[in-house]
């Protein structure tokens, strides 16, 4: 008797501990999630720490430190715009729980700038934003399939697709280095996945063809690559790597003496990340940047150390006053170009937004928004395309992208790089008075 | 629940189930997330309270069946279009075959050198994934409850479709590990973990209740892999080592031979987390303080438990309250 007295209050217990657990707390009745009489809560994951944190790490910040600085100068209609940054360690199965927390816990309006392919494509399969209509604005990834309406149709590409940059790159080693032996180091996920897609339609076939998996990248890893680059006399070799893989492979193969011609894809090619991934191996910045001297690289939009450009020029301005002590690169750029075209469609969604019109206003004047890359965004009714154009340029000693010839020659092809390469004058829009939005 | 008639068991089985569901009702998405999260974490530390707290072997790498699980359900999910029924049976059925082939090897090794082998197996298993494309690579493979019953309304969410998946599953698992746990089966393996020579000697045979349990276990955390590949994804990241120390901190806070407090485990392995976000936004919101404070506190608990309460919480009240009794009489 007493064991069955002890075993129901036992029974009773668990049931008081799971109720507990899921704690109560019905959601009171909101016009819209995330959005108040004052305030736009908008939400980003990204990898603030782990191994890809060394320059990705410097993207939410900026973001932030643009809202601030909208904020300090209306905000949007008067609401000001909170981002909630969460840490995702660039671990699909963390971006999920992270994201989770955003839409659930902190009920953001919008998620915006979410970073990586893996991660979005778990996001996409098990948070589901799409049927639960939640907007993805501006995914930093050039994943090609995200421009897909029907099989995403909240979520809104920002980069050219890999799949067009693969199919540049290839057009111009046709064009210039058909006679040398080229191979490719690229991640083993859809990011490099989406780039051989583009250089297969290109028609340029590898020597050599390193996979490495997202995560394993170090100098380690490296030598092993480096070894299979040299063992098949690479002489031109193309990586469509992040910037912590890209930093590895540049110092070990420097440390070998190995020198081929060094094309580097648009997402590992900025000199800062390179520099804060070789620190610790005790690599001046200056020498680390000089690692970059003499590779070709591409650009949908301005180097940083470009002060002549508008965007830059603005973005600059703001780093100083809003994100102080950080050095301003690509990251940054591209964290405060992102938070420029959210303000332009949260602006667009009206003075009562809703998650609906705010998806319909990027559909309809998103590839109108202003923004720092030189072709605009192919946000249309059926396509939710990013940018599309690319320019080559040659990096020098201080790790500065310059462009290859003084026009500034436009590539481009289509989102799924079916399309020949042509050149391009495609125009972009102008920067706002002050970069503050003032469109509807 | 030693005295309780079978029929008692499931009964209560059920009204727990009701309550769960009327309680799920009433809480907003966040909460029926992470209640679908402590039911699957409840039958993953189950699984290991079966071969540890029972069995008396000692997997680090119980996660490696949880990854196995998965895969075998979202495999048949890709290339076979199964049911989502026969994925989970599917994982269940993978998964012990896996635990009876290793069963054997437990058979032969104990201790530090069986720890050894199911860790290395934990530590090797996601690798594989990378090396042959059908399982997906680092993106892994899609599986898919898919959505809740259109006769449910536009207001049952996903997650409480995820929810209600996973408690009856769990339910029904933990209902046929507690009734196999009070058997002759539950007895052998308490046996040879008190004495395995003394169990010989009662006429056990050892090496066979071993794989027994070896197997049982591993098609219990198959198929709470599957439920948790339903919640997640099924790819290398969801199944890291971390799992496998994260599951065993949750049965040693547990106490590791007490099924009942397996779903105690689960509560407190997800609200850590929460606790650790509190804690480190009123510290300043460092990111490497909100990374590594959820680690630091499961740490900190679980050497307490070991120092304090060795074989869980659940257990040292029942002991003392047994004492109490005890002494009144």
């Amino acid at each position: 008797m007493i064991s069955l007295r002890r075993n129901k209050k036992s029974v009773l217990f668990a049931s008081v501990v799971t109720s507990v657990a899921l704690a109560a707390s019905v959601v009171p009745a909101n016009a819209e999630t995330g959005v108040s009489s004052s305030e736009i809560k908008l939400g980003i994951t990204v990898p603030m720490t782990g191994i890809a944190a060394p320059g990705y790490n410097k993207v939410a910040p900026a973001m932030k430190a643009y809202f601030e600085y909208l904020n300090a100068n209306g905000g949007i209609y008067g609401r000001k715009v909170n981002l909630i940054i969460k840490d995702d360690r660039y671990i699909p199965q963390e971006a999920i729980n992270k994201t989770n927390e955003l839409i659930l816990k902190d009920k953001v309006f919008a998620l915006v700038g979410q970073l990586g392919t893996a991660n979005n494509l778990a996001i996409a399969s098990k948070v589901r934003l799409g049927s639960r209509k939640i907007p993805s604005i501006g995914v930093l990834t050039g994943f090609s399939g995200f421009a897909d309406k029907k099989k995403y149709p909240t979520t809104f590409m920002s980069f050219p697709s890999y799949a067009a940059e693969g199919r540049i790159i290839g057009t111009y080693i046709n064009e210039n280095l058909a006679s040398k032996t080229v191979c490719l180091v690229s991640q083993n996920d859809d990011f490099g996945t989406d780039a051989a897609k583009g250089f297969t339609a290109a028609g340029v076939k590898f020597a050599e063809h390193v996979k490495y998996v997202s995560g394993t990248q170090s100098s380690a890893t490296a030598q092993v690559w480096i070894g299979k680059l040299v063992a098949a006399k690479c002489e031109v070799v193309v990586l469509m790597t992040v910037s912590s893989a890209t930093a590895p492979v540049l110092a070990v193969a420097n440390a070998a003496g190995y020198k081929p011609q060094w094309i580097l894809g648009s997402v590992g090619s900025d000199t800062t990340t390179l520099k804060l991934s070789l620190a610790p191996a005790g690599i001046p910045a200056a020498q680390a940047a000089a690692l970059f001297n003499g590779a070709i690289g591409l650009s949908f939009a301005p180097d940083p150390s470009d002060t002549t450009d508008e965007y830059v020029k603005l973005f600059r301005e703001v780093n100083t006053n809003y994100n102080k002590g950080v050095e301003f690169d690509n990251n940054v750029a591209v964290g405060m170009n992102y938070a420029l075209v959210v303000a332009q469609a949260l602006r667009a969604a009206g003075t009562s937004p809703t998650r609906a019109k705010l998806v319909k206003a990027m559909e309809s004047k998103g590839s109108t928004f202003a923004s720092i890359g030189y072709s605009p965004m192919g946000w249309t009714a059926t396509s939710h395309a990013g940018h599309s154009a690319f320019w080559f340029g040659k990096f020098n000693l201080a790790g500065e992208l310059k462009p290859l010839d003084a026009a500034r020659t436009l590539y481009t092809t289509d989102n799924n790089a079916t399309q020949p390469v042509t050149k391009t004058t495609a125009k972009r829009a102008a920067l706002p008075a002050k970069g503050i939005p003032t469109n509807s | 629940m030693h005295n309780l008639s079978t029929k008692k068991v499931f009964a209560l089985f059920v009204i727990f189930g009701w309550i769960l569901l009327i309680v799920a009702d009433r809480v907003d998405e966040l909460r029926v997330y992470q209640g679908a999260t402590i039911a699957i974490t409840t039958l993953a530390i189950a699984s290991i309270i079966i071969l540890t707290g029972y069995s008396g072997q000692v997997s680090l790498g119980h996660g490696a069946f949880l990854a196995i699980g998965a895969y075998a359900a979202a495999l048949s999910q890709t290339y076979w279009q199964s049911p989502f029924w026969f994925t989970l049976l599917m994982s269940v059925i993978v998964t012990s075959l896996i635990g009876f082939v290793l069963g054997f090897a437990a058979g032969r090794l104990s201790g530090p050198y069986l720890a050894g082998t199911t860790l290395a197996l934990a530590v090797g298993l996601p690798t594989l994934a990378n090396q042959f494309t059908f399982l997906g690579g680092e993106t892994g493979l899609v599986y898919d409850a898919g959505n809740p019953p259109a006769r449910f309304g536009e207001d049952f969410t996903l997650y409480k479709w995820f929810f209600w998946i996973s408690a009856f599953v769990v339910l029904i698992a933990m209902f046929l590990i507690r009734n196999l746990l009070h058997s002759r089966y539950g007895r052998t393996w308490k046996a040879l973990r008190a004495n395995p020579t003394a169990a010989q000697l009662c006429g056990i045979n050892v090496a066979q209740s071993k794989i027994l349990a070896f197997t049982i276990s591993a098609g219990a955390a198959g198929l709470s892999g599957a439920l948790l590949g339903m919640i997640s994804i099924v790819a290398p990241s969801a199944f890291p080592l971390s799992l496998s120390f994260t599951l065993i901190t949750g049965a040693v806070l547990a106490g590791v031979t007490s099924l009942a407090g397996s779903m105690l485990g689960a509560v407190i392995l997800v609200v850590i987390p929460e606790i650790a976000e509190v804690i480190s936004t009123s510290l300043g919101e460092s990111e490497k303080v909100i990374s590594n404070l959820p680690g630091f506190i499961v740490s900190v608990l679980l050497i307490l438990t070991v120092l304090f309460s060795p074989n869980g919480p659940a257990e040292s009240i029942r002991k003392r309250r047994e004492h109490h009794q005890k002494a009144k009489h």
